[in-house]
C-alpha cells in the first residue's frame, strides 16, 4: 500500500511541477498571444476591405458565420460585407475572413487561424489561392469540388482536397448568407 | 573528452535521422521549407535538452513502473512551453509548423533519448546528448528541406532581416520546379537516396 501511495505521490509531484511551469509561461505569453491574434485579425479585415470603410461588427448566424461587418462606400451606403467564417480542414477548425458584394460575389478572402499541413493545406494562406474564388458567388456559382476548377487550379490544390473543400463550402455559405441579407445591415 | 563524445555523436555517427531513423514523421512533413526546418529544429533542441536534464535529475526518484508516463508528462510540458513561447514571439513560424509543433510530444527522438540515455546517465552528459542529438536532427532536417525547396519550388525561404525579404529565388528552377520533390512522395524518395548515401559512407568508413 505504501509503495502505491509513494508512486502516486511522485507522479502527482512531477505533474504539479510541470503544471506550475506551464502556468508561469502562460501568464507571461498569454497577453502577447492575444495581441498577435488581434493584430492578425485587424490586418486580415483591412486586407479584404478593398479600401471601403469598415463598419461596426455584428453577430453572424450563431454557427459557421461568426460575425458580420458592413463595408460602406464614400456616400456612406453599405456596398459590401466582411464575414468571419468557421470551417473545418484536414487539421481541424479553420477561420476564413471574406468580403462579399451585396449580390453575394466574393471580393477578397483570407485564411487566418488553421492547423493545416505545411506545404499542402497551408498553401491556402498564400494570396494566389483565393484568386480562384474571386468574383464568383453572384451570378456564377463558387466552385465546390476540384472538378469545378480549371486544370491549373485543380493541380494547384492537389494533395489538399479537404482544405479546399472546407474553404469552398465556407465561402459558399458566406455568399448565400450575404444574399439573404439583401443589403440590410 | 567523453563529454565531447556525447555532444558530437548525434551529429554524424548516431545521427537521429539518417542513422537511427527516428522522428521520420516531422522530417518528411516539415521539410518543405528551410525556415520551417530551422524553426522545428530549434523547438526540438530546446525540448530535447530540457527534458533530458529534467529526466536525468529525477532518474533516481522516478520508479520504474511509472517511468514512461512521467517522461511523457515532462516532455509534454516542455512542448507546451515551446508552443506558447513560439506563438508569442515568432507567430509566423508557429503558424507554419502547425500541427507538427504539438506533435513533438510523440517525436520518437525525444522519448527515445529519455529512455535510452537520460534515464541512465548524469545531468551533464544528458544535456550534451540532448544538444548534440537536437543539432543533428536540425542539420538533417535543414539539409532535406534545402534540397526539397530548391528543386521543388526553386527558392530558399529563410527569415526576413532588414531589407532582405527572407526568400532567395533561384532563376530557372523557380519558373519550372520539379514539383514532386515538394510533395510527400518526393520527400520519401529523397529520404531513401540520402539514407542509402549515409549507409554507403558508414560501410566505407568501417572497411577502411
Amino acid at each position: 500500500m505504501t509503495r502505491y501511495l509513494k508512486t502516486a505521490f511522485i507522479l502527482f509531484a512531477i505533474s504539479a511541477v510541470c503544471t506550475a511551469l506551464c502556468a508561469v509561461v502562460n501568464e507571461v505569453t498569454a497577453p502577447m498571444i492575444a495581441a498577435n491574434v488581434e493584430k492578425d485579425r485587424i490586418a486580415a479585415l483591412e486586407a479584404v476591405s478593398s479600401g471601403l470603410a469598415i463598419g461596426e461588427e455584428g453577430e453572424g448566424n450563431g454557427s459557421d458565420i461568426v460575425s458580420v461587418i458592413p463595408l460602406s462606400d464614400e456616400s456612406g451606403a453599405v456596398s459590401a460585407y466582411i464575414l468571419e467564417l468557421k470551417t473545418t480542414g484536414y487539421g481541424g477548425e479553420m477561420t476564413v475572413i471574406a468580403s462579399y458584394r451585396i449580390d453575394g460575389s466574393l471580393m477578397e478572402a483570407k485564411l487566418t487561424t488553421n492547423s493545416e499541413t505545411p506545404g499542402l493545406g497551408k498553401k491556402a494562406e498564400e494570396s494566389w489561392y483565393m484568386e480562384m474564388f474571386k468574383g464568383l458567388g453572384g451570378d456564377t456559382p463558387l466552385p465546390l469540388s476540384k472538378s469545378d476548377l480549371s486544370a491549373d487550379d485543380s493541380a494547384a490544390v492537389s494533395g489538399a482536397s479537404i482544405t479546399f473543400g472546407g474553404i469552398s463550402s465556407a465561402l459558399k455559405n458566406g455568399s448565400d448568407y450575404v444574399k439573404s441579407l439583401g443589403g440590410a445591415v | 573528452m567523453s563529454h565531447m563524445k556525447e555532444l558530437t555523436k548525434g551529429l554524424f555517427k548516431e545521427n537521429p535521422t539518417f542513422i537511427i531513423m527516428l522522428g521520420m514523421c516531422p522530417t518528411l512533413s516539415v521539410s518543405t521549407q528551410v525556415s520551417n526546418a530551422l524553426g522545428m529544429g530549434a523547438a526540438v533542441i530546446f525540448v530535447l535538452t530540457c527534458s533530458n536534464i529534467f529526466i536525468s535529475l529525477l532518474r533516481k526518484i522516478i520508479p520504474d513502473s511509472i517511468r514512461i508516463p512521467s517522461y511523457i508528462v515532462i516532455i509534454a510540458s516542455f512542448v507546451t512551453v515551446v508552443e506558447m513561447v513560439m506563438h508569442a514571439f515568432v507567430p509566423a513560424i508557429y503558424e507554419a509548423l502547425g500541427v507538427y509543433l504539438p506533435l513533438i510530444v510523440v517525436n520518437c527522438i525525444i522519448l527515445g533519448r529519455a529512455e535510452a540515455f537520460a534515464g541512465k546517465n548524469g545531468v551533464l552528459d544528458s544535456a550534451l546528448d540532448g544538444i548534440g542529438m537536437g543539432i543533428g536532427f536540425t542539420m538533417s532536417l535543414s539539409f532535406i528541406a534545402l534540397i526539397r525547396e530548391v528543386l521543388g519550388a526553386g527558392k530558399i525561404t529563410l527569415f526576413p532581416v532588414g531589407s532582405f525579404s527572407g526568400t532567395i529565388t533561384i532563376p530557372g528552377l523557380s519558373e519550372s520546379p520539379i514539383r514532386v520533390v515538394a510533395l510527400a512522395a518526393g520527400a520519401l524518395l529523397l529520404m531513401g537516396y540520402l539514407k542509402a548515401f549515409f549507409q554507403w559512407k558508414t560501410s566505407r568508413g568501417k572497411k577502411a
